[in-house]
């Protein structure tokens, strides 16, 4: 499956708050509702925490969800 | 699920005890049955489901939402205090409104009895005071501009406009097809009138069904509507009526129709047959097919595209009364399926209940979105990033496949009525049941049809 790359998602200027290590973008696997999207995502490279923006979230992502959620 | 039905007695119509048999049938599968005694008329033994799955995990609970206005007081019970009453356990989805009780078809089955011969059609006002009735009981639900066959009214645009202007923001048309397939330009007519939806009777693709069905063949009227709809940007959801012999053998062929046509064609919405209104003979029970054999077709004639995993009980209505599923319709014409049976976060064991209402509330909003054209009402197709795509494919091109299980004086389960969400909509301007409203006993006597040319008393 090819990455899917969205303009929501910059690591730049970003930094993991745990590790104190600056982000690094890096192919996630979202999972929804049987769905799988591989995305590229902001990451931590010592704990591989992922971050979402709030652009993100709120946006492409919802309207993902509602359209795999059943009435 | 275990629970006791009531129903009703097919010769009387009185409310009788009942109760659910499973048997082992002899592929193996278990068998329901509703059966059930009137002390007068004698006993009653009618298949319900021929699983798998089974009745018994065919479940979604709902906790009960009373209509917000109920019309009647809680008196003799069910089926007999319809309004709807304050004892009713779910809200209106779908208000299906009679606008005439002609048709131009005779088909030997129909629901409403309708022929050349009816009643006069009611008057414009008379439709303006329905349409104002149901908004006070339920609020500006989706609404079904039914019949008897709607387009015999040359004023149908016109009443499509006046439930808009009323507000309600989903209208719905029931029709055979036969004149949008035969009237160049009436469909978009239709559309500029502010139709969003067509409900077309669409029993396969091969005329002898229609001649067996419908009393003629119809297939190119039935294709030419499918063309006219797509052409005004109105969705078409297929429906089928599914006859044991007669069609269950064309269910697959319905669904890779359904695909071609996307996104003109937003569902296929299978109707095992019903026997109340008008039917030839009282019904045995290999007259019937429900709704697991339907899935099973659904599998076998898609060759697994289809699966009978893939379906749903739902959310709005009661859970044995249908079954859902929705699938993207891929670029290379291919099925892929979108909806699931669990989220990620969620708990092991049976479902826990919702509340009714919230299931209401989402049947509404899906069927708006999803059986109105993608033009209206889904955001375009555009450059973007793969996820954007995805959206914009998604929205436009799923498909819903839905069956749904109308009851007669045989089958009908009164837990299953109280549960109901699609309701008639009287000429007194109450609210009925569907299944209520078209109840018929076996000599064909109606219950509520015909019979509600009492005052609008709220």
């Amino acid at each position: 499956m090819s990455v899917i790359r969205v303009p929501e998602a910059d690591a730049a200027g970003w930094r993991c708050a745990a590790c104190d290590e600056p982000l690094v973008m890096r192919p996630v696997e979202l999972e929804y509702l049987d769905a799988l999207f591989n995305v590229e995502l902001p990451t931590c490279p010592q704990c591989n925490r992922v971050f979402i923006s709030e652009e993100l979230a709120l946006g492409k992502m919802h309207q993902v969800e509602q359209l795999l959620e059943d009435k | 699920m275990t629970r006791e039905p009531r129903s009703v007695c097919p010769v009387c119509l009185a409310p009788i005890p009942a109760r659910h048999e499973t048997v082992t049938s002899e592929t193996g599968g278990h068998e329901t049955l509703l059966v059930k005694e009137c002390q007068d008329h004698g006993p009653f033994r009618t298949v319900v489901w021929r699983g798998p799955p089974d009745l018994a995990g065919w479940s979604r609970p709902k906790i009960p939402s009373q209509p917000r206005k109920p019309t009647t007081p809680v008196n003799r019970g069910c089926p007999l205090d319809c309004g709807l009453c304050a004892a009713h356990r779910q809200h209106t989805c779908t208000a299906v409104l009679d606008v005439t009780l002609r048709c131009d078809l005779g088909c030997p089955v129909c629901f409403a009895s309708s022929g050349a011969q009816a009643l006069p059609d009611p008057k414009p006002t008379d439709i303006g005071f329905l349409l104002d009735r149901v908004s006070e009981a339920s609020g500006f639900c989706n609404i079904q501009l039914s019949g008897g066959e709607p387009t015999m009214r040359d004023d149908l645009p016109g009443l499509i406009r006046l439930a808009r202007n009323k507000g309600f923001p989903f209208i719905q048309l029931n029709t055979n097809g036969v004149r949008i397939g035969s009237e160049p330009g009436y469909a978009a007519t239709l559309a500029e009138a502010g139709l969003d939806s067509v409900f077309l009777q669409f029993d396969g693709l091969d005329d002898t069904v229609y001649a067996s069905l419908r009393g003629r063949p119809l297939l190119e009227r039935k294709l030419a509507a499918v063309k006219a709809l797509a052409q005004s940007g109105i969705g078409v959801v297929l429906v089928p009526t599914v006859v044991p012999g007669v069609n269950d053998h064309a269910l697959g062929a319905i669904i890779r129709f359904a695909s071609a046509n996307s996104p003109a064609v937003r569902g296929v919405h299978f109707q095992p047959v019903s026997y109340f209104g008008r039917f030839p003979h009282t019904p045995g029970d290999e007259a019937r097919i429900t709704l697991p054999e339907v899935m099973r077709l659904l599998e076998a004639q898609t060759h697994g595209v289809l699966r009978v995993q893939d379906f749903l009980a739902p959310g709005c209505e009661h859970s044995h009364c249908s079954f859902h599923a929705n699938y993207l319709v891929t670029t290379d014409g291919g099925l892929t399926r979108l909806s699931a049976k669990e989220a990620c976060c969620a708990s092991p064991g049976p479902p826990l209940p919702r509340p009714a209402s919230e299931g209401a509330d989402k049947a509404k909003a899906f069927v708006k979105r999803q059986w109105a054209s993608p033009d209206r009402e889904l955001p375009m197709a555009g450059p973007g990033d793969d996820l954007d795509r995805f959206i914009a494919r998604t929205a436009a091109h799923t498909l819903a496949v839905s069956a749904m299980a109308f009851q007669d004086c045989w089958t009908l389960d009164l837990e299953r009525l109280k549960g109901c969400c699609i309701h008639a909509v009287s000429p007194d301007g109450r609210l009925i049941p569907f299944c209520a409203y078209n109840l018929t006993s076996q000599d064909g006597t109606t219950l509520y049809r015909g019979k509600c040319h009492g005052p609008a008393t709220p």
